[in-house]
């Protein structure tokens, strides 16, 4: 983001900003200002940290050293022997690894569909709403004052046999029987998903269209640039960077999602995530859950390395 | 600067402290103190809705001033994950198939019935399902049935077998309980297996019958509400239940039958310890022991047909949709049923790891 504006003909809000800054920065106090700078530097940052290591660094640590434990014998925090047992059984068994393959691709098909039915919306925000779009994002973010758990079974009503969509084709003569193929499958927890993701994807997309000067627009109308054009190099370009996090926000947690299959996906629309999920919670196998979800983690982090590496994302836009 | 207590100041503290505390602990194995004017904190490690005071209220109502909390476990892994995690609970909740655990693991203390006045009400075999190696180690309470559950208006030729939840008559409209050691009984029960000893190739073979069962199977319930639902829209007609989603669909007014397959139905217990090392465990003991009691068991059958181990609770029942859900006219339905045995933790793995299996396969 930051190489991508230093092209850009103005940097307005740094250089606006950054007089208020220095005259609170070049005060007389010039000789305590770096036990200042310490003291609020960890008053700012260890709260966080602390929270980030204990909840998060912690858990991951201790679920990567579970997952080389034999089995759940004896108290949970005794030293065992390392063991690969746990990997090897699951390098052994296929079906598992077919399953993250599918989850990745749903995880990935559901990421892309989330962006690209994000992206107009987010569009129609940040250029056409006007005054009105704090009002239309408002709007968009109601979903999120009901449970997720809500939402899920409000899809039930929809797809089920006796549900919205079933009846009102019947009732226009449509179909005689109702289509069982709309709910219990991987297709409902597709779309689902899709759905509940397009709210969130559409905000680093849209933070990111704010941010572009609408200078640009009028310099390239000025040279002669036609809309499409002006989408195409200004507007595409530079909120690249919002389409990608909008697509790793969904991609990341996607990959892993279980409650949505446990309620629309049937016998047939398990994810990795379910399996992960069994073993901690109706299995009490920790090892074996933790491996599974070593496993994970590694993939995902590989794809999105690969992701941030291999492509160059701003002469995708050239 | 404070200067530092004299000896004496220290000593007659400690003196002041001692003769303060010793009514507290002392009085208790003297003379029993009076149930009203006992005092203390019990923490219940239980299942969501059981902390209802329904459910205790004989205690509650003998032993006013003793705190009873709860904490909520979501599934027997959840409660044995917790349990085994040094959960400070005095009474945890685990259900038959559950139990082997927590005594090999010296998670559980043995019971003194001695001090339960409601134990003789509790039937023999009920209590020999409390008994590992020998020892009471945990009192019975909740129990019902497993068997199979289907819509009258859908399935009219009745259902006999649990064979039936794996006909392709029924595909699409089959919803089987999401659980592994569910899946190795009911197979156990149809090809006659040893279900306490189910060899490796019997395993893989049944892991094969369930992977062919996923394509009839609507969807695996987690909860009966979820099953209830299913049943109640006509999207499901057969599938594996407890009574309780028997009862409440009949309730209900939905056409439900409960079969009486040949291999006989399945039953399962809910059983309450007490954590090895609690320091309440006498409280504890006071707390099972009006568990037992009947206006505890009249709300457990009433409110969640579920049956009691208390059999005056059982002989009391009037309510026609009940006596049908646990067939109490039935006097053979018993010895027609099948309890469910312990696991070891080797089985438990095995189970779980094929039924993950099973909801993995292409």
């Amino acid at each position: 983001m930051g190489g991508g504006q230093s092209r850009t003909v103005t940097a307005p809000a740094p250089t606006q900003s950054s007089p208020k800054f220095a005259e609170f920065g070049g005060g007389a106090l010039k000789g305590r200002r770096g036990i200042d700078r310490r003291v609020t530097f960890w008053f700012i940052y260890l709260p966080p940290l602390f929270w980030l290591i204990a909840f998060l660094v912690m858990p991951v640590l201790l679920m990567a050293a579970f997952s080389f434990r034999p089995d759940m014998h004896g108290d949970l925090f005794q030293i065992w022997t390392p063991t690969l047992s746990q990997y090897a059984s699951i390098a052994a068994t296929g079906s598992y690894w077919r399953l993250l393959g599918i989850s990745t691709l749903t995880a990935l098909g559901i990421g892309c569909s989330a962006v690209l039915l994000a992206y107009p919306l987010a569009y129609f925000l940040a250029f056409r709403a006007g005054a009105r779009a704090g009002l239309y994002l408002i709007l968009l973010l109601i979903p999120f004052w009901t449970s997720y758990l809500l939402r899920i079974m409000a899809w039930k009503i929809l797809l089920g046999t006796e549900g919205v969509i079933n009846s009102f084709l019947i009732y226009i003569g449509l179909i005689q029987e109702p289509l069982t193929a709309l709910l219990y499958n991987r297709t409902a927890v597709l779309l689902t998903l899709i759905y509940v993701w397009i709210p969130f994807a559409i905000l680093p997309i849209l933070a990111a269209l704010q941010r572009i000067d609408l200078v640009l627009f009028e310099a390239a109308s000025d040279l002669g640039a036609r809309p499409f054009h002006q989408f195409m190099r200004i507007t595409l370009p530079l909120s690249a960077p919002g389409i990608l996090a909008a697509f790793f926000m969904v991609f990341i947690p996607t990959v892993g999602e279980y409650v949505t299959p446990l309620l629309v996906g049937g016998s047939r629309g398990f994810l990795y995530g379910n399996i992960i999920q069994d073993f901690f919670t109706k299995a009490a196998n920790w090892p074996l859950g933790s491996a599974l979800s070593m496993i994970m983690l590694a993939a995902t982090l590989i794809l999105v390395a690969l992701a941030t590496r291999l492509i160059d994302w701003r002469q995708l836009f050239q | 600067m404070k200067s530092r207590p004299s000896m004496l100041f220290i000593a007659r503290g400690f003196l002041l402290a001692l003769v303060l505390l010793m009514p507290a602990c002392g009085a208790i194995p003297a003379t029993e103190v009076p149930p009203g004017e006992q005092t203390g904190n019990l923490t219940v490690l239980d299942w969501a809705g059981y902390d209802a005071e329904d459910f205790w209220v004989d205690f509650k109502n003998t032993y006013p001033n003793v705190t009873v909390n709860f904490e909520i476990g979501s599934s027997d892994a959840d409660i044995y994950s917790k349990m085994k995690a040094g959960d400070q609970a005095d009474i945890f909740h685990p259900y038959t198939g559950w139990l082997q655990f927590y005594v090999d693991e010296g998670l559980v203390q043995e019971i003194d019935t001695s001090k339960l006045s409601n134990w003789d009400k509790v039937p023999e075999n009920f209590k020999k399902i409390g008994q590992i190696n020998g020892k009471q180690y945990f009192i019975p309470w909740d129990w019902g049935f497993t068997s199979i559950l289907y819509r009258t208006d859908k399935i009219p030729e009745g259902v006999d077998s649990w064979a039936a939840l794996m006909d392709p008559k029924y595909k699409g409209h089959i919803s089987m309980w999401d659980d592994g050691p569910g899946a190795v009984t009911i197979s156990s029960y149809i090809h006659g297996y040893d279900e306490t000893a189910v060899t490796a190739d019997q395993l893989a073979s049944i892991q094969d019958e369930w992977i062919k069962q996923r394509d009839l199977n609507l969807f695996y319930w987690a909860g009966e509400p979820e099953l209830v639902e299913g049943m109640k829209s006509g999207d499901v007609w057969a599938a594996y239940a407890w009574q309780g989603a028997y009862a409440t669909l009949l309730a209900d007014g939905v056409p439900v039958a409960y079969a009486n397959p040949k291999e006989g139905r399945n039953s399962w217990v809910g059983v309450y310890g007490i954590r090895k090392g609690s320091k309440n465990y006498d409280l504890a003991l006071k707390f099972l022991d009006q568990k037992l009691g009947e206006a505890t068991g009249n709300n457990v059958v009433n409110l969640f047909y579920y049956g009691d181990a208390n059999q005056n609770v059982m002989k009391g029942i009037t309510d026609e949709t009940l006596k049908k859900a646990f067939s109490v006219d039935d006097p053979e339905i018993l010895n027609k049923t099948n309890f469910t045995p312990n696991l070891t933790a080797e089985q438990r793995d095995a189970w779980t790891a094929m039924w993950a299996e099973v909801k993995a396969a292409p």
